[in-house]
């Protein structure tokens, strides 16, 4: 969806109505590297777009009705308190903290992420029926305010999709690889946990810090 | 392996450094595979099976009385607005060649026509100031003054059976076919007027068919004939991939 969006945007790379400006994409008409694109042409990637574009709302659709049935919604909604622990784990992180903060399932930046992906997810969907239709379903272009704005709330939806995931990726195999393998299994070792482990981005590929414990003297030969 | 505690060997076996090395070779194989392609060539029969759905879709989303609005301070595209054409040159009718220009409006009609630019410009006029949308993600308002295309119905009196509409031209051999009720939406014009100016060789004089329930393709311009028909003809950007239906 997001190579495809990109090929469909490299059309034309600006979100300004013809004849005005756009006050609020610094790189108006630069196209996005080819190498980030998918689809091959503009007509390619349409065709692609809007095929897979039922399966990104099929996808969500059974995400949030199981999320629905077994609970675990009630782990995602922001709570009292999440911007402020998440900004002890973002203090945790740049060292400004030495103890990895107390955390359950997951810590509150994980619990903004997870929340805001869906929410970013939603968005993208409506505000990509809003400039598939816009004049089928002006109502709904009219919410994201008209055609030009709607295209760019759909950009930025995919952008914000993008950064997220890379970013839970990046803390998945730099903070907690351990949770990797437990992905397929279900098995998860608490004490290999971050919080257990104190860990930073990277922390698991670091010597330790605690000194090894002094060398026995070699047995004395007989 | 025990002599290393630092490698981490999971209960089931999976050691971690093999899921790494294997798993992100695996992504970055499938990435390159697909970067700047078309993709698989064997998901070709699965897209066109979406564009038939879509196609369904988006005409059963189709209503009469969706009309396209400009937003409150929108600026008219003016002498922004792109000028295509599939001809080396711009299309001109050449009345010392080609004779006095008529747009003729035939197939499944009571009345078939060959009007001239002043019989056109006898029947119901109007101007609507609306969205130009491009396949290409661009938008542009303009005003466009011509007939209504219900009105022209009316006047070839339109045979029920006539389910699409063929729009030709002399921009090479250009066409697009569209959907009969996507034509007969109340702001489809064929239009011979721009911002109040009469429309010039670089948006389609003599006239066109111009509607915002259609993206830009579909809007033929230097029309020279008018055929509804009972079955879809095509098109030239349709023909080439491109989306039949392209509604907006």
């Amino acid at each position: 969806m997001v190579g495809s969006g990109l090929r469909i945007f490299n059309a034309y790379p600006a979100f300004a109505r013809k004849g005005e400006m756009f006050c609020c994409y610094p790189f108006e008409h630069k196209p996005i590297p080819d190498w980030l694109t998918f689809g091959g042409w503009l007509g390619g990637a349409r065709h692609w777009h809007f095929a897979m574009m039922w399966l990104l709302v099929v996808n969500g659709l059974v995400y949030l009705t199981f999320i629905y049935l077994h609970g675990e919604w009630r782990d995602l909604v922001p709570r009292k308190g999440d911007i402020r622990d998440s900004w002890q784990m973002v203090k945790f992180y740049t060292f400004r903290r030495k103890d990895h903060p107390h955390q359950g399932k997951n810590n509150a930046l994980q619990k903004t992420a997870y929340f805001l992906l869906p929410v970013f997810g939603a968005l993208a969907v409506v505000t990509g029926f809003a400039i598939w239709k816009p004049v089928q379903l002006s109502w709904l272009t009219a919410i994201f305010g008209g055609y030009v704005w709607a295209r760019y709330w759909h950009f930025i939806a995919m952008l914000a999709m993008v950064i997220l995931s890379i970013g839970h990726i990046f803390m998945v195999f730099a903070v907690d690889p351990y949770s990797l393998p437990s992905m397929i299994t279900g098995n998860y070792d608490p004490s290999h946990s971050p919080e257990a482990r104190n860990a930073r981005p990277f922390y698991h590929l670091f010597p330790r810090r605690t000194p090894a414990p002094p060398m026995p003297p070699p047995p004395e030969a007989t | 392996m025990s002599a290393n505690p630092r490698r981490f060997v999971s209960v089931n076996g999976i050691d971690r450094r093999d899921f790494l090395i294997r798993g992100s070779g695996l992504v970055s194989a499938a990435f390159l595979a697909a970067c700047d392609s078309r993709g698989p060539k064997a998901a070709d029969k699965l897209l066109k099976y979406a564009e038939r759905k879509n196609l369904a879709v988006e005409r059963k989303l189709f209503r009469h009385t969706s009309m396209d609005v400009v937003q409150a301070g929108a600026h008219e595209a003016g002498n922004k607005l792109p000028s295509y054409y599939i001809a080396p040159t711009v299309p001109v009718w050449e009345e010392s060649v080609r004779g006095k220009w008529a747009l003729e409006v035939s197939g499944l009609v009571g009345n078939p026509v060959r009007l001239t630019l002043a019989d056109l410009q006898k029947l119901p006029q109007v101007s609507n100031r609306v969205n130009h949308y491009c396949v290409e993600g661009w938008t542009a308002v303009e005003t466009w003054t011509g007939v209504p295309f219900t009105e022209l119905a009316r006047f070839v009196r339109l045979d029920p059976r006539a389910r699409y509409v063929d729009f030709q031209s002399f921009d090479d051999d250009y066409h697009e076919s569209w959907d009969i009720e996507s034509a007969m939406h109340k702001q489809t014009v064929v239009a011979y007027g721009l911002d109040g100016k009469p429309l010039e060789p670089a948006h389609g004089a003599p006239a066109r068919v111009y509607s915002p329930v259609k993206l830009g393709y579909k809007n033929t311009k230097y029309l020279t004939k008018i055929v509804f028909m009972p079955q879809m003809n095509g098109g030239y950007w349709s023909d080439q991939g491109y989306e039949w239906y392209g509604g907006v």
